[in-house]
């Protein structure tokens, strides 16, 4: 084999044939065209041709394509629904992510010791993170319909009075329903991925820290956390980034409504987009929104590689 | 279980699927239902799965009874196809189609019951009389409008007909989604068919003077009553002594919420006085808010183009809108048009207005094919009685015209289609049919003998439906028309939450101006300026007062 030279007695080495050499780099790009045409084709050339959308005219009622400068940008800027929705974005994925950190890490803390059927305790825990959201949401809308579900007439036996709360009509009301839909199907993901962290600090410390007499508070606080904290950013990452797509759930059960108190900003793009096809605004907003997101994606990326470096 | 049957039972499985996910009272059919196709699954032979089969299924054709009144217009329909007369649109279609025997048509329908008639009637027996296939694209409604607009600057050809809002033709047309058929008219079709449509119809599939569908469905909203509630005598006498004035259908607004609140007041929990589909994006917020509005002396723009609903009418309007509502039965901003009916058929409901299919459906009509079945049968057949929508002004809803996509790869067969299916012997066969909620809309289809057999009351049906198109509203038709109602469905499910009407009125008139800002101040004026000389575009425009009325 010395000098380049196969079993089968082909060069392969510095020493082959400069045909072949050029066959084989010719052969290393036809493996790899497939891959590249596709993301070519299903990526890049939508990402610029949304680009071309941004300053044109792209509204499906008013006829040519004509240069606009700006104006899809300020349209959004200036719509008061656009802002709304951000707005609505931001609080609704802070409330339901923070809540299901919470209690997703007290399950995690209840389930991380073994215990008679805890494996199929778990199985049925994380069923609902196997479920469309759409299908979620659907089944929110019958618990919650008023006055045909059964939320309002369990209250009623629960508080000894009828209870008529219009959970999907009415404000803050339609806001706890999206809440309680969310946290119903995603505090699963935290409760997974805080176990996951929970199970793979060392028995032998917790020993420890019983021998020295530290309590429970101070166990969790000292120990727990600082083992888990980069488990815990990369569950807050991951769900926050998710979060802040929110659109299945609000599309089944509110419709964006009342009015438009529960746009989020993806329900606020669809509608523009899908429904009025203003396609280039809808491309502007979208835009403005991938850049937000990009800011908290950078932030939290940044802080869990530095959780991870620690 | 023959294919029309597996038919008809996959299409009721999914309309209970459809209701039980809406939370209907269905769930013990829907049970039922779910755990017979789990257990016919291994016998079925395929039932679910064999596109082959499926296809096989569209094109076989089942005709009713031909001494049943349905069976009888299909035999005239199926005369008129092939034998003639010769003149007739129908049969000229025919003739002129067979020499594109072979082609396949994709046609979009309104998912759900709106697709049986081509796959159960008109696409085989159109299939048998020519040789061109056909195959129906199910679309929810919103799709109807979003699809055809994205497959035409995909430019796919994906499909050939299209089923469509007249509201959207402006927007299509502009957006060349959808071609003119005035050449293929003047080659093909019997001019004097064009007379047989009602007024009020007529002119909704033309747009700058040219003819862009065929209107092919008469959504005309009525009022439907409980006759044997209105003449109880006990009731009658409560009424008046609380009001000292007689029990009556009510013909105003403010009326009808009066009336309802009584009803209510006296027989609830076990009926109560109205029910209205108000439930986000249903869509029968816009619709009523435009028909009330209307009648109220409002119009949507003032000469300068902005809008002009922040007003005292548009106050008055909402504020009946929201008396009703209390009147209602409970959830009632909840519903859609469909939970309504259920209630309506249930008995629950002494007024509703609503479309045409609630007449067929309240005498029992509709119920009696099992495509129908997730609807309940009716316990209120034979005491229902129809009138005029109070204020005098019903709003006609939607409709749809058939147009022809500009996209088509066979655009002559698939005019020639439409031509067929919209003449006056084959639509009254189609809106005849007990599940395909097509509703009258030609003069020859309120005048119909053979319609007037379907149910008893069947005649009084007939001619409050053509009464209510000589005093009806027409949705506007102008570009942005989605806009206007989205903004309007927003601005009444806020108010429905306790938002300050003038509020929301103002809120709605802001994002009106925006939109017709946005599509150009004096373009819009000119398409509204042309709307305004429909009949029926204002309460002081319609097909009535412009003497043109249709007496039957």
């Amino acid at each position: 084999m010395a000098n380049g030279i196969a079993a089968d007695g082909r060069t392969s080495g510095p020493g082959r044939h400069p045909s072949a050499r050029k066959s084989d780099n010719w052969f290393k790009w036809l493996l790899v065209a497939p891959a590249a045409v596709l993301i070519l084709a299903i990526s890049i050339y939508p990402l610029l041709f949304s680009v071309w959308v941004l300053f044109v005219n792209y509204d499906f009622q008013i006829p040519g394509h004509a240069y606009v400068g700006l104006k899809n940008f300020t349209q959004v800027i200036t719509d008061p629904v656009a802002r709304y929705s951000l707005w609505v974005t931001v609080v609704l994925s802070t409330i339901n992510v923070v809540l299901e950190f919470l209690l997703g890490l007290a399950m995690a803390m209840a389930m991380a010791n073994t215990f008679r059927g805890r494996g199929v305790l778990i199985s049925i825990l994380i069923v609902p993170l196997f479920i469309s959201p759409i299908i979620v949401g659907q089944v929110w809308v019958l618990m919650l319909h008023s006055p045909f579900g059964p939320t309002n007439y369990l209250l009623g036996l629960l508080l000894g009075q009828e209870v008529n709360i219009r959970w999907l009509t009415a404000f803050p009301w339609n806001f706890v329903a999206l809440v309680l839909a969310d946290m119903w199907q995603w505090t699963p993901f935290m409760f997974v991925i805080l176990l996951a962290g929970l199970t793979s600090i060392p028995p032998h410390v917790y020993e420890a820290a019983e021998l020295d007499g530290v309590g429970r508070w101070q166990t969790f606080w000292y120990i727990t956390v600082p083992y888990i904290a980069p488990m815990m950013l990369l569950a807050v990452t991951f769900r926050l980034l998710d979060a802040i797509r929110l659109f299945d759930t609000i599309f089944i059960m509110t419709g964006g409504g009342p009015g438009t108190s529960t746009y989020s900003a993806s329900y606020y793009l669809y509608t523009i987009g899908f429904t009025q096809f203003h396609l280039s605004r809808a491309t502007a907003g979208a835009w403005i929104f991938m850049i937000l997101t990009l800011l908290v994606v950078f932030f939290l990326v940044r802080r869990l590689l530095r959780a991870e470096v620690r | 279980m023959n294919d029309r049957e597996k038919r008809d039972f996959q299409a009721g499985l999914e309309a209970d699927v459809d209701a039980f996910l809406r939370g209907e009272p269905t769930r013990r059919t829907f049970i039922k239902r779910f755990g017979q196709a789990m257990g016919m699954l291994p016998i079925a032979g395929g039932m679910l799965g064999s596109g082959v089969q499926w296809a096989l299924a569209q094109a076989k054709m089942e005709l009713e009874d031909p001494n049943t009144p349905l069976g009888k217009a299909q035999a005239l329909a199926l005369k008129a196809s092939s034998e003639g007369p010769a003149d007739g649109s129908a049969f000229r279609a025919v003739e002129a189609a067979k020499q594109f025997a072979g082609v396949n048509l994709n046609m979009t329908y309104e998912a759900g019951l709106q697709g049986l008639d081509p796959r159960n009637f008109s696409g085989p027996l159109w299939e048998q009389l020519t040789g061109i296939k056909s195959t129906v694209v199910e679309l929810p409604s919103p799709d109807m409008y979003s699809k055809p607009i994205a497959e035409h600057i995909a430019q796919s050809g994906a499909y050939d007909i299209l089923d469509l809002q007249p509201q959207w033709t402006p927007a299509l047309a502009d957006g060349g989604v959808i071609a003119p058929l005035d050449d293929y008219i003047a080659k093909y079709m019997n001019m004097a068919d064009l007379e047989d449509y009602h007024p009020l119809y007529k002119a909704l599939p033309t747009y700058k003077g040219k003819i862009w569908g065929f209107f092919d469905d008469g959504d005309m909203f009525a009022l439907y009553y409980r006759k044997d509630i209105f003449e109880d005598p006990k009731l009658n006498e409560a009424y008046q002594a609380k009001f000292n004035k007689k029990l009556e259908v009510p013909k105003t607004w403010e009326d009808y919420a009066q009336v309802a609140q009584f009803i209510t007041d006296q027989m609830a929990p076990n009926v109560y006085g109205a029910g209205h589909f108000r439930k986000a994006g249903s869509p029968g917020n816009q619709f009523d808010f435009m028909q009330q509005f209307r009648s109220n002396g409002g119009m949507f723009f003032d000469d300068g183009m902005k809008a002009s609903i922040a007003n005292d009418i548009g106050v008055k309007t909402l504020n009946n809108m929201i008396a009703a509502n209390k009147a209602s039965i409970p959830g009632n901003e909840e519903l859609d048009a469909v939970s309504l009916w259920v209630a309506w058929l249930q008995g629950k409901i002494a007024m509703m207005y609503s479309w045409p299919p609630t007449g067929r459906m309240s005498a029992g009509y509709s119920q009696s094919d099992k495509a129908i079945s997730f609807i309940p049968q009716s316990s209120i057949a034979g005491k229902v009685g129809y009138a005029i929508v109070p204020g005098g002004n019903p709003e006609h809803a939607f409709g749809f015209n058939k147009a022809l996509a500009a996209d088509s790869a066979n655009p002559e067969a698939a005019y020639l289609f439409m031509q067929w299916a919209c003449s006056p012997p084959v639509s009254l066969a189609r809106c005849m049919l007990p599940y395909a909620l097509r509703d009258p809309y030609r003069i020859s289809h309120f005048k119909s003998e053979l319609y007037g057999q379907l149910f008893p009351s069947a005649p009084e049906y007939l001619a409050n439906l053509n009464a209510s198109a000589n005093v009806g509203l027409l949705d506007p038709i102008m570009p942005g028309a989605q806009d206007y109602q989205l903004s309007l469905d927003r601005m009444c499910t806020s108010v429905w939450a306790g938002t300050d009407p003038m509020e929301a009125l103002k809120t709605a008139a802001a994002e009106w101006d925006a939109t017709t800002e946005n599509l150009g101040v004096d373009a819009q004026k000119g398409f509204y300026q042309e709307f305004l000389k429909l009949p029926g575009a204002t309460a002081a425009n319609t097909v009535e007062k412009l003497g043109m009325a249709v007496k039957l």
